[in-house]
């Protein structure tokens, strides 16, 4: 039971960049799969389409960086050795993590899927780039949410 | 290939599908020559230039391109079976017409030149399977249903029939594919495929005034209603047809047609009714990932070729441009 809450919290760090790095991938895919279709039919679209397949990819990034986070809490970057948790701590530090990995790995799905409607929308109106951004990027906002509320969480967990 | 991938592709080639102003050019053409020189400069223009095609071949041609390109991306190639099967049945019954001329003693009655290259199935392969009576190899069930058209034309010499049983066959063949898809939106269209038929039947044996006793065996199973209630129009006026099909989703055309003289202008009927059939797919568009947009594509794709057609011989032949006007359809 010693290293129950260190491993809980690793645990966390790890579902947090595993989860939503796995939406990242597949909302990318999505997307990249409709740019693929409109480029097949006019290579010139790749500059918008490029953009619009990148925005699913910044879940996977929020889950990093939450991971960095409960790494650099736990003392385990910088070689100075892992700090002492209790499994309570370990608990609150995997609950943390959550917000990021469950919400980073289904908005980056959907997200995925609004961009590809939005690569959709500029194969018929390029003109319409700006729009074509704006609604995947809603779906941002909650991945962004989930963000905070995470770093939030972990900067109220006292470890130590 | 996913559907997301052919759905952004089938609309990045929508893109290339004629429009309005091109079709309001085409009609304003003064001659063939220059309808011919407007055609020229669209995806069509390969084919053209291609030898002495005409255009009546050519736009055969850029269908056939289109269904070969689709082939190749296309998840589901019953999709496309599914759009060309008609071709096939039309061929079918093209080839069968032609022998009962030719075993009724008409030396030159073989209408090959009618022979669409737009089935799933090549049209010398069923030339020479209907002509040497090798129906085995055939889908569809278009072996048991050929042997069929032969027993039904020695008893009764009836070519109307004839195509009355294979159109039963092609709905049920239809049905049967699009079933198998297991895309509720196709199952649907194919129904809804079926009611347009039955409507167009309806529309043509009232205008006959036929003994409504005797509508039966016009009308296909398979559609949203029963091929028994289509029949009971035909005792109804036609002004109370759209409240009796009312439960149905061709209930709503058929009151939008209540203003329409369907006496006069049944081509104006027809045309609402391949309107229909395309917006009954309509909603797959705002999918990333249905198979409907497939068949929605092709039926566009066919919407633009009917009327290439129209505006082509109305030109051609200097007929009423404002007529034609009006029989175009899905022009966007």
């Amino acid at each position: 039971m010693e290293f129950l809450g260190l491993s809980l919290a690793l645990f966390g760090a790890a579902l947090a960049a595993a989860l939503s790095g796995i939406g990242s991938a597949i909302g990318i895919g999505i997307a990249g799969g409709s740019a693929a279709g409109v480029m097949t039919e006019d290579p010139n679209k790749f500059g918008s389409c490029l953009i619009l397949q990148a925005l699913p990819g910044t879940q996977g990034i929020y889950g990093l960086l939450i991971t960095f986070f409960v790494l650099n809490k736990l003392g385990l970057l910088g070689g100075a050795g892992a700090v002492a948790l209790t499994w309570n701590q370990g608990l609150q530090i995997f609950a943390s993590c959550m917000p990021i990995a469950i919400v980073g790995w289904i908005s980056a799905i959907y997200q995925g899927k609004t961009s590809a409607a939005s690569i959709m929308m500029i194969s018929k109106k390029p003109e319409a780039m700006g729009k074509a951004i704006i609604l995947p990027a809603m779906v941002e906002t909650y991945a962004v949410l989930a963000l905070l509320t995470s770093i939030l969480m972990l900067m109220g967990v006292q470890v130590g | 290939m996913s559907y997301v991938y052919t759905v952004a592709r089938l609309r990045g080639m929508e893109n290339h599908i004629l429009d309005a102003a091109f079709f309001a050019r085409l009609m304003d053409s003064p001659t063939a020559d220059e309808a011919m020189k407007a055609l020229g400069e669209t995806s069509y223009a390969q084919w053209l230039s291609a030898g002495e095609m005409g255009f009546d071949k050519a736009i055969d041609a850029e269908i056939l391109a289109t269904c070969r390109e689709l082939g190749q991306f296309v998840p589901d190639p019953e999709l496309l079976v599914l759009f060309r099967m008609p071709y096939d049945f039309h061929n079918v019954k093209v080839l069968l017409k032609s022998l009962f001329k030719v075993r009724g003693g008409d030396p030159d009655g073989r209408r090959h030149d009618l022979l669409s290259p737009l089935g799933n199935l090549s049209t010398e392969e069923l030339t020479e399977a209907i002509e040497t009576e090798e129906y085995g190899g055939l889908p569809y069930k278009l072996g048991d249903v050929i042997p069929q058209c032969w027993a039904l034309w020695d008893q009764t010499k009836n070519a109307q029939a004839v195509e009355l049983l294979l159109d039963h066959c092609l709905f049920a063949a239809m049905l049967d594919v699009a079933e198998k898809l297991g895309v509720p939106d196709i199952v649907m269209w194919v129904r809804h495929k079926i009611d347009a038929e039955n409507l167009k039947s309806a529309i043509r044996l009232a205008r006959m005034n036929y003994d409504p006793a005797r509508g039966l065996p016009f009308f296909h199973e398979g559609g949203t209603f029963r091929a028994a209630d289509a029949a009971h129009l035909l005792a109804e006026p036609q002004e109370t047809w759209g409240k009796l099909l009312s439960h149905t989703d061709i209930g709503a055309l058929l009151n939008a047609l209540a203003d329409t003289d369907m006496q006069a202008a049944l081509s104006d009927v027809s045309k609402l009714l391949d309107e229909y059939l395309i917006h009954t797919l309509e909603g797959a568009r705002y999918s990333i990932d249905a198979p409907a947009n497939v068949l929605l594509y092709l039926l566009i794709k066919e919407a633009e070729a009917r009327n290439l057609r129209i505006a082509l011989v109305c030109v051609a032949g200097g007929l009423n441009r404002e007529f034609a006007r009006r029989l175009l359809s899905h022009v966007r």
